[in-house]
């Protein structure tokens, strides 16, 4: 039988994991709906994010870190640059062009992000600054309990679901980044300046996307670079959710953060689920937790090519 | 040549006399992608507060005059290759769609493009924005909208992709509006529409070309109407202009008649005379 409280506690881990994830799935979701790109550094620019604070915050490449808290906030700032450089240097010239060759170029950017931090810092685990690895947990009723980096990233994550969603819903800009990826000729016509729309979206996706990196390496203490396998992970979430739509994005992460979690827990061994009937147990070994998010990926392609919320007319993957 | 075409002349030059017209090409080529040529020898001119009809068949190149005068042909890699554009008076020559939208030009493209998933309302916010940013917004500013398309009212909420089609044009001919320009370029605004919705349409036009005092160049297949409402009109054909006349003139030439009113007196069948060359009995 299964425990309730530990299930309970499972449960809990796997929606701090999944707004972990989800945060980096809305930035992706976020590129998608204005630009039609499917960006494919994603998971690398989770990475930026992660590494930024080690680099800011902590002595490992400058003499005079940043206090914590400030190297967390100049990351974001980074990325939120980053965003605006892209647009300028690269982006730009694509207008007009196929969105292929804009999804080919974010492949070679995730590989550039990923060399250049390796060449910075090498391959191997940073610890976070003191002052960001919260070693502590939060009490939650019913004798169960979330860890501090998972409570912030919960918050974190609904902050910027809301926000999103009331930003594309009810604001001229919101609108006006809709109507561009709806038919960008047509709001051209508008006055709409397309540079700026793609330069605000990028720019707010790796804002976003950054946050959900620094979030993710505090959960486990330091960045490192399994941080680039959340750019997979997060693609069966946004899929899940339907490509271009950001409540799906989050619902898709929070989907995938407990299939991750739950999977860990009772398909791999240890206190393995056992069928009552048949008595069976449910043992699929070591590591099958973080593939069961990717074969819930391939059932929902296959059922629902669409995801939940997606727009029936975006392209099949 | 004939007094109609005199009196076309001499009205050409009494008013470059009065004032710079607001657009005017002169013997304009557009290029598209460097090597297909689309447009060649133009020259128009559009009078401040007329309405003018540039007509022609398929493929004469009308769209392509009104996206070189609006700037958005530059993004489909279109180029004057020679000649000039003129807004009032300035050369305008190859200006981007946002520098020409800046000017007061507001081009309504070709096949009702509403933004579909989003609803009435927010295309009709979209049109509060220019150069790049918002520019006005207050609760009135959509006034302009409801007063000549009051039905755009009763439907704000509605996904603009399932608005019927002439809430559609006229939702795109509001979300203009709501621009306050001074030059709108409408192509084929009555493509696909119910010939009572034409009218109801043009009428619209006419009326806020007269109170909203503005210049208005309408490509459109149909002659009749668009001819009816213009106070000036060209015919395109194969990249050039093969006619131009005051509206009224144009209506009652043969050729007119014939090609694209098919109110000819003599009982000639399309069946007929489809195998003419055009521009040989234009000249």
């Amino acid at each position: 039988m299964v425990d309730f409280v530990t299930f309970l506690d499972i449960t809990i881990s796997g929606i701090g994991l999944g707004a972990l994830y989800a945060l980096v799935a809305m930035g992706f979701a976020l590129i998608y709906k204005v630009t039609g790109v499917l960006n494919f550094a994603q998971g690398e620019l989770a990475l930026v994010g992660a590494y930024g604070v080690v680099i800011l915050g902590t002595s490992s490449l400058i003499s005079t870190p940043l206090p914590a808290v400030a190297a967390v906030g100049a990351t974001i700032l980074f990325g939120i640059i980053l965003g605006i450089f892209l647009e300028r240097v690269i982006f730009r010239q694509f207008i007009g062009e196929p969105v292929l060759s804009v999804i080919i170029v974010t492949l070679a950017l995730g590989g550039i992000f990923s060399g250049f931090i390796r060449f910075l810092l090498g391959p191997n685990y940073r610890s976070y600054p003191e002052a960001l690895t919260f070693g502590f947990s939060i009490d939650l009723p019913l004798g169960t309990s979330i860890s501090a980096a998972y409570a912030l990233a919960v918050a974190l994550a609904l902050v910027v679901v809301v926000a999103l969603m009331l930003f594309f819903r009810y604001t001229v800009t919101g609108s006006i980044l809709r109507a561009a990826a709806s038919d960008e000729q047509a709001a051209m016509v508008l006055g709409v300046s397309i540079e700026r729309t793609i330069a605000l979206a990028w720019a707010l996706s790796i804002g976003i996307t950054a946050i959900g990196g620094v979030l993710l390496a505090m959960s486990s203490g330091g960045a490192g670079f399994s941080i680039v396998a959340t750019g997979i992970i997060i693609f069966a979430a946004v899929v899940f959710g339907g490509l271009d739509s950001i409540p799906g994005a989050f619902l898709g992460a929070i989907i995938v953060g407990l299939l991750q979690e739950l999977g860990s827990f009772y398909l791999e061994g240890g206190s393995a689920v056992v069928l009552p009937v048949v008595d069976v147990q449910l043992n699929f070994g070591a590591g099958f937790g973080e593939i069961l998010p990717l074969i819930f990926l391939l059932v929902v392609i296959v059922v629902k090519p669409y995801g939940l919320f997606g727009t029936e007319r975006i392209e099949r993957l | 040549m004939t007094a109609s075409e005199r009196e076309a002349v001499s009205a050409d030059a009494s008013a470059e006399d009065e004032e710079t017209p607001v657009v005017e090409l002169d013997n304009v080529e557009i290029v598209y992608d460097r090597h297909f040529l689309a447009v060649q020898g133009v020259s128009m001119s559009v009078d401040e507060g007329d309405i003018v009809a540039l007509l022609g068949p398929n493929g004469a190149g009308k769209s392509t005059i009104l996206k070189m005068i609006s700037g958005i042909g530059r993004s489909e890699r279109g180029e004057v290759s020679r000649g000039r554009v003129f807004y009032d008076g300035e050369d305008v020559t190859n200006n981007g769609a946002n520098e020409m939208v800046d000017r007061g030009v507001t081009h309504i493209l070709e096949g009702r493009r509403v933004f579909e998933d989003l609803t009435v309302e927010e295309n009709l916010r979209c049109g509060l924005y220019r150069g790049g940013r918002r520019f006005r917004f207050e609760e009135d500013d959509y006034e302009i909208a409801f007063e000549y398309f009051p039905q755009l009212e009763e439907i704000l909420d509605l996904k603009a992709g399932y608005a019927s089609g002439g809430q559609q044009q006229m939702l795109v001919i509001a979300r203009a509006l709501i621009h306050r320009p001074r030059l709108l370029l409408l192509d084929e605004p009555s493509l696909g529409l119910a010939p009572k919705l034409v009218e109801d349409i043009f009428e619209t036009l006419v009326e806020i070309n007269r109170q909203e005092d503005i210049t208005m160049i309408i490509a459109d297949q149909n002659a009749q109407r668009t001819l009816d409402i213009a106070d000036y009109g060209y015919v395109m054909e194969n990249g050039q202009i093969e006619l131009n006349d005051p509206a009224d003139v144009l209506l009652n030439r043969e050729e007119i008649k014939e090609f694209y009113l098919g109110t000819s007196g003599d009982g000639s069948r399309y069946t007929d005379i489809r195998h003419y060359k055009i521009r040989k009995r234009w000249t």
